[in-house]
């Protein structure tokens, strides 16, 4: 009866003018920056986080989250019809999506990717609705061991899984955390790293740290080559898939969907590697491997469906454990944070407006994406006509400009640019920034886990062994380091690593 | 050098400051950890893997190593740019947002990226009036005014 009771009154709230505008806003972000190359959406809603201190929390919340699944859709349109994925998670569907464009069949590919996004955007919602509850009266038994270990855990899930090496990925979370210290120590008010600075004793800005990493970066990345664009067509037509491409696509869609939601619940897993994960089965499951990356509709459907409902998953563990999944979920924690609002078990409890409302408003985005993303295909495809070199220096200057107002302060922009350029060698010599910014955002909570785990033992790490749930989620992640040093899973792990960049 | 090891020097350093700077926060004792207690962690751990990465770059077989130097870094327009925005922040001040803005989006379209004269005016100029707009009539964010008091 609680459950139908929260459903409704998420809806009131996600039915809210205001609410609806910005939900709109969002999605409609979030496929224009799918579909432009150059700008993924943790860049985006870096730059957008300080537009969002002036409004309410639910409404912030609610348009950044339609930011991330938005750009889920958008991301398959450049994917189909220039072969190049506009999102990390849309680089599968360029494998068949493009094909099926060459042989003129691009309206079904797209039909079925935005078709197979919306399935899977609404079950995916279903499915947080349905396991959020549960997950929060576990997760309100976890003292500060048990979160320390968790989180542990999932530093080394996401590193686990990191594209590049394991160790770099490892040590950039170390760099995470010991960025995340810096500014005034809560606990015993001591300026920690400030080097005289008045600007950093509030810490280093994820905004401008984000920013730096994953906008600035990536402009830097992409002027360096030209970006050639060329459209397979600028007319899409019949964009309602026939009967035999629902056949063949119906399966694809539920097993992604599936895949996809449950791997989006892992710490480090998201939309790519479920994206990834469902193209793999659909190919080994399928009784004709052979026409993967000649055009198959389940290899467009399976991909799709899956990164929008790992989009929806990844948002569990961030609204019951207050432990974000992935990047996004980070600078999504962030935002609640800047809000006064402490995401985890208490959520429900103390803002059920903004967790259910949240929730709901996804139905009615997953509703505006379909329109976006099907009548409206033509204006995303005459989008994609604009080169490169008039969108950086846009870009480039928002950056700038939404740095510089956080604070009317130009050291968060010098702390941008440095980042900017510190991501930008990053990725030039392999390191993954993401370790990074997710470790800096959860340092505060982190170090607030080991240091009331500490005073409460007594000073002894035994503390996080005792207790059941802390001693598995260090066991996990002991066994989980340990396998990654055996010769025979690292092989594995890299020949992995290295087909997925074949495919890209 | 090669750059993988330059990299890895580099985070060692990182590392081996941010223990020296950590003690002089103050450990604490392990029933009350300090402020430096989980920075002198972090940088033992960064520093310990940098140093475990440099000595594995030697004992590895070279033709197991990817090959990545200073040739894969293109590093001519994000070093223009760089120091183009980093003008841009240091006179925005000064010169005030709407004088610094067209400095810095004219330069990029018109000497970077060699559009038109029309096209180099013409954007700048719609840009910098929408994000005007954004900011300080909708956002009501204070941008600087600068010298000219515009």
């Amino acid at each position: 009866m609680d459950f139908f009771a929260n459903f409704m009154a998420g809806f009131q709230v996600a039915l809210q003018p205001v609410n609806l505008t910005f939900c709109f806003l969002g999605v409609f972000i979030g496929t224009l920056i799918g579909v432009l190359p150059g700008i993924g959406p943790v860049g985006t809603m870096a730059i957008l986080l300080p537009v969002t201190y002036g409004i309410q929390p639910t409404t912030a919340i609610i348009m950044l989250a339609g930011i991330y699944y938005g750009a889920q859709y958008g991301g398959s349109t450049t994917s189909i019809l220039v072969n190049i994925p506009g999102e990390a998670a849309s680089v599968v569907t360029t494998l068949d999506g493009y094909q099926m464009a060459l042989k003129g069949r691009a309206g079904p590919a797209l039909g079925i990717a935005a078709f197979a996004s919306f399935i899977a955007g609404g079950f995916g919602v279903i499915g947080l609705q349905l396991l959020a509850p549960p997950l929060v009266s576990v997760a309100l038994r976890f003292g500060p061991p048990e979160y320390f270990s968790l989180m542990i855990l999932g530093f080394v899930i996401l590193t686990y899984l990191a594209q590049k090496s394991m160790g770099k990925a490892l040590m950039m979370a170390g760099v995470g955390v010991l960025l995340g210290t810096f500014g005034l120590d809560t606990m015993t008010g001591m300026p920690r790293f400030t080097f005289g600075i008045p600007e950093l004793l509030d810490g280093i800005g994820l905004a401008p740290l984000a920013m730096g990493l994953f906008g600035i970066s990536e402009i830097l990345l992409n002027v360096e080559k030209k970006i050639k664009q060329e459209l397979v067509t600028t007319k899409v037509k019949g964009l309602f898939p026939n009967l035999e491409d629902w056949r063949l696509s119906l399966g694809a869609i539920l097993r992604g969907t599936g895949l996809g939601f449950f791997l989006g619940i892992l710490p480090g897993g998201g939309a790519v590697l479920g994206s990834f994960v469902s193209y793999a089965v659909e190919k080994r499951f399928s009784k004709h491997p052979e026409e993967f990356g000649k055009g198959a509709i389940q290899g467009v459907a399976a991909p799709e469906a899956a990164n929008n409902s790992a989009a929806q998953g990844a948002f569990i563990p961030l609204l019951t454990l207050g432990i974000p999944a992935n990047v996004v979920m980070a600078i999504l924690l962030g935002a609640l944070m800047i809000h006064n609002i402490t995401p985890g078990p208490m959520l429900v409890k103390e803002h059920p407006q903004l967790f259910w409302g949240v929730i709901s408003s996804m139905y009615m985005g997953n509703i505006m994406l379909l329109v976006l993303n099907l009548p409206l295909i033509g204006l995303w495809v005459q989008l994609l006509r604009v080169p490169y070199a008039i969108l950086f220096p846009l870009i480039l200057f928002i950056c700038v400009i939404g740095a510089y107002v956080i604070n009317n302060s130009t050291v968060d922009v010098y702390i941008m640019l440095l980042f900017g350029v510190v991501g930008y060698l990053m990725r030039k010599l392999e390191y993954e920034p993401a370790p990074l910014v997710l470790a800096y955002v959860l340092t505060p909570l982190l170090e607030n886990a080991l240091r009331q785990s500490l005073i409460l033992s007594g000073g002894s790490f035994g503390i996080f062994m005792v207790r059941p749930i802390s001693a598995a989620c260090l066991l996990i992640a002991a066994g989980l380091l340990l396998s990654s040093l055996l010769p025979m899973i690292r092989q594995k792990r890299e020949k992995i690593v290295a087909e997925a960049e074949e495919d890209e | 050098m090669q750059a993988q090891r330059l990299g890895f020097l580099f985070w060692l350093a990182v590392g081996l400051i941010t223990i020296y700077g950590s003690t002089r926060l103050g450990l604490g004792a392990m029933r009350e950890p300090g402020s430096g207690f989980l920075p002198c962690i972090a940088g033992c751990f960064i520093g310990l893997m940098a140093l475990g990465f440099f000595i594995i770059s030697f004992l590895r077989r070279r033709e197991t190593q990817k090959k990545l130097s200073w040739d894969d870094v293109h590093w001519h327009r994000p070093l223009i740019i760089s120091l183009l925005t980093l003008g841009f922040v240091l006179i925005l001040e000064r010169l005030g947002f709407i004088l610094a803005s067209l400095f810095l989006l004219f330069t990029l379209f018109k000497w970077v990226e060699k559009f038109s004269w029309k096209k180099a005016i013409f954007i700048p100029a719609l840009t910098l009036s929408l994000t005007y707009l954004l900011f300080n009539v909708f956002l009501k964010a204070s941008l600087p005014k600068g010298i000219f008091g515009f």
